[in-house]
C-alpha cells in the first residue's frame, strides 16, 4: 500500500514538472503523430508489394506492430525515464548524485525503476490500444476468451520481458560507468517491430532467447491471431521469471559494485 | 556582424582538426550512434529479403537488395548530419555569440563537427558493413562509370542534406523548438529517401513524390547509381534535381542566417 502510494506521488510531482513546459505538448503530440505514420506508411508499402511474408499478413503484422507501440508507451510512461535517470547521459550514476538516492529509505530497484513519469505516453498507449483494435477488426475472427486470457499473458510477459532487459542492461553501467548501455537496448528494441519470424535463422534465435526483444512482441501477437501454442507460452513465461530475477540480480551486483563518482 | 563566406582557411583547417581529434576520444559514444543508424537499415534489409525468398521482388534479388541496403548504411552515415541538431541549442544557450566574433566563417564549426563526425562513424561502419557483407553476401557488379558518378552525387547528397538541415535549424533564431523540424525532415527521409524500401517497391502513387522531393536526393541517389538501378538519362535528370534542391537550400541558409543573426540578441552572459 505504501509503495502505491509512492508511484501516486511520484506521478504526480512528475506530471507537475512537466506541465511548465506546456509546448512541448505539442512538439510530443507531432512526434507520437509521426511515429504512428510511418510505423503504418511502412506496412502499407511491404504489403503493396506482397500478400503474406513467412506468413504474416497485414492484419497480423499490423497487432504486432500495436503490442510494439504498446510497449514504447509503458516504456516511455516511466520504465524508461526512471532507468534514463539512473544510468543514461548526464545520469545520476555519471555525475555521482546517485548517493542521494541510495539514501532514501525504500528498496533500491522500486525507486529507480518507478521514480520519473511521462504522462504524455498515455496518448501513445491511446494511439496504440486503437492501432491493435483496428488490427483485431481487420481480421475478421471472434477472439475466444481463451485467446484473450493468453494474449493479456504474453502481453504481461512481454512488459516483465521489457523491464528486466531494461533493468539488467541499465545494471551494468555501474560495471563500466562510461557507455550508454541504455541506448544499446533502446536501439535493439527496434527490432522487435517486426515479427522474428522475418529474419534469418541466426537472429531468429538471437532475438529469441539471448537478447528477447523478440519474444516480447512476436509471443503476443501470436497469442492475438490464435498461432501460438501452449508450450511456447509456458517456455516464455518461464524465462520471464528467469529475466526478472537475474536483471535484479545484475541490478544488486552493480550497486554493491558503485563507488560514488565525486572524491 | 559575421557573414556566413568570410573563408579563412587556415583557421577553417585547424578547427577541423582539432574536433575530430577531440572526437576521437570519444569514440564508444559515436560507435553507438552509428550502430543505431545501422540497425533499421538491417531490418529493412531482412524484411525484404525474406520477401524475396529465392525468387525477387519488384526485380530485386536478395544479393540486389543486400547490396543496395549496405552501401546505404555507409551513404546515409556519410550524409546524416549531426550539426544540425546542435545548431539550435547554441542559438537557445548563447554559444554562437562566441562564432560570431571569431574571424573565421561560422560555417567552419558547422564544418568541423561534420567531418569529424565522418571520420568517427567510418571507422566503425566500414568494418561492420565489411563483416556483414559476409552475412548477407551482396551481389555488386560495380563498373568504373559507377564509382566515378557516385562520389558527385554522393558529395552532392551530403551538402543537400547538410544545407537543408541547417537552414531548417537556423529558424531556432525565431522559434525554441525549431529542432523538432528536424525530426520531421528524418522521417521523410526514411518513407521515401530509399530507407523503407527502395525506390522501385514503392506504392505507384508514392515514387512520384520521391522523384520529386529532395529527400531521395539526400540519400538514396547516389546508392541507386552505385548498385546500377538507374539508365543514363534517369541518372543526368536526377542530377539535375539534386543540384536545383543543393542550390535552394544554400540560398535559404543564407537568407535566413543574415536575417537571423540581425535578429539575435544574447541573453545572460
Amino acid at each position: 500500500m505504501h509503495y502505491i502510494k509512492l508511484i501516486g506521488l511520484f506521478f504526480k510531482t512528475s506530471t507537475q514538472a512537466e506541465m511548465a513546459y506546456r509546448y512541448n505538448f505539442f512538439i510530443r503530440l507531432l512526434n507520437a503523430a509521426l511515429n504512428l505514420a510511418t510505423g503504418i506508411l511502412s506496412l502499407v508499402v511491404i504489403f503493396n508489394q506482397v500478400e503474406t511474408i513467412n506468413g504474416w499478413d497485414l492484419p497480423a503484422t499490423l497487432a504486432l506492430l500495436g503490442v510494439y507501440l504498446l510497449l514504447g508507451a509503458l516504456r516511455g510512461l516511466f520504465i524508461g525515464p526512471s532507468l534514463e535517470s539512473v544510468a543514461g547521459m548526464d545520469g545520476e550514476v555519471w555525475k555521482g548524485t546517485f548517493d542521494f538516492t541510495l539514501l532514501r529509505p525504500v528498496d533500491k530497484q522500486f525507486l529507480v525503476s518507478v521514480r520519473t513519469w511521462h504522462a504524455f505516453a498515455l496518448v501513445d498507449l491511446a494511439l496504440a490500444l486503437g492501432v491493435l483494435g483496428t488490427a483485431v477488426g481487420m481480421m475478421g475472427t471472434q477472439i475466444s476468451l481463451m485467446g484473450l486470457l493468453s494474449f493479456i499473458t504474453a502481453l504481461s510477459a512481454g512488459v516483465a520481458l521489457l523491464y528486466a532487459a531494461l533493468l539488467g542492461f541499465s545494471a551494468l553501467v555501474f560495471l563500466n560507468p562510461g557507455f550508454l548501455f541504455t541506448w544499446v537496448i533502446n536501439d535493439l528494441f527496434q527490432l522487435a517491430r517486426y515479427p522474428v519470424g522475418l529474419y534469418p535463422g541466426w537472429l531468429r534465435l538471437i532475438l529469441t532467447w539471448v537478447i528477447p526483444v523478440g519474444l516480447m512482441t512476436t509471443i503476443p501477437a501470436q497469442a492475438l491471431t490464435g498461432t501460438l501454442s501452449p508450450l511456447m507460452l509456458v517456455l516464455t513465461l518461464g524465462f520471464t521469471l528467469a529475466a526478472l530475477l537475474g536483471s535484479g540480480w545484475l541490478f544488486r551486483l552493480g550497486l554493491r559494485k558503485y563507488a560514488s563518482a565525486s572524491s | 556582424m559575421r557573414s556566413l563566406d568570410r573563408f579563412n582557411h587556415r583557421g577553417g583547417w585547424a578547427l577541423i582538426r582539432n574536433t575530430w581529434q577531440s572526437w576521437l576520444q570519444h569514440r564508444g559514444f559515436f560507435f553507438l550512434l552509428a550502430f543505431g543508424w545501422m540497425l533499421p537499415m538491417l531490418v529493412y534489409l531482412f524484411i525484404w529479403s525474406a520477401a524475396a525468398g529465392d525468387g525477387a521482388v519488384a526485380g530485386l534479388t536478395r544479393g540486389n537488395l543486400a547490396g543496395y541496403y549496405l552501401a546505404l548504411i555507409l551513404v546515409n552515415q556519410m550524409t546524416y548530419s549531426t550539426t544540425n541538431w546542435t545548431v539550435g541549442d547554441n542559438i537557445r544557450y548563447g554559444g554562437i555569440s562566441a562564432w560570431l566574433l571569431q574571424p573565421i566563417s561560422p560555417l567552419y564549426h558547422a564544418l568541423s563537427q561534420e567531418i569529424a563526425g565522418k571520420v568517427v562513424f567510418m571507422l566503425f561502419s566500414i568494418p561492420v558493413t565489411g563483416l556483414l557483407a559476409l552475412i548477407v553476401r551482396p551481389e555488386l557488379s560495380l563498373t568504373a562509370g559507377q564509382a566515378l558518378l557516385f562520389l558527385p552525387a554522393l558529395l552532392l547528397a551530403w551538402a543537400l542534406r547538410f544545407f537543408w538541415g541547417y537552414w531548417l535549424a537556423l529558424l531556432a533564431f525565431w522559434a525554441a523548438r525549431a529542432d523538432s523540424l528536424l525530426a520531421l525532415q528524418d522521417s521523410l527521409i526514411f518513407l521515401l529517401g530509399g530507407h523503407l524500401a527502395p525506390l522501385a517497391l514503392l506504392p505507384t502513387w508514392m515514387q512520384p513524390l520521391a522523384r520529386i522531393l529532395p529527400f531521395r536526393y539526400m540519400s538514396a541517389f547516389p546508392v541507386e547509381i552505385l548498385t546500377g538501378l538507374l539508365s543514363g538519362r534517369e541518372i543526368w535528370l536526377g542530377f539535375a534535381i539534386q543540384a536545383g534542391w543543393t542550390l535552394l537550400a544554400v540560398l535559404l541558409t543564407r537568407l535566413i542566417w543574415t536575417r537571423g543573426v540581425r535578429h539575435y540578441e544574447a541573453i545572460g552572459g
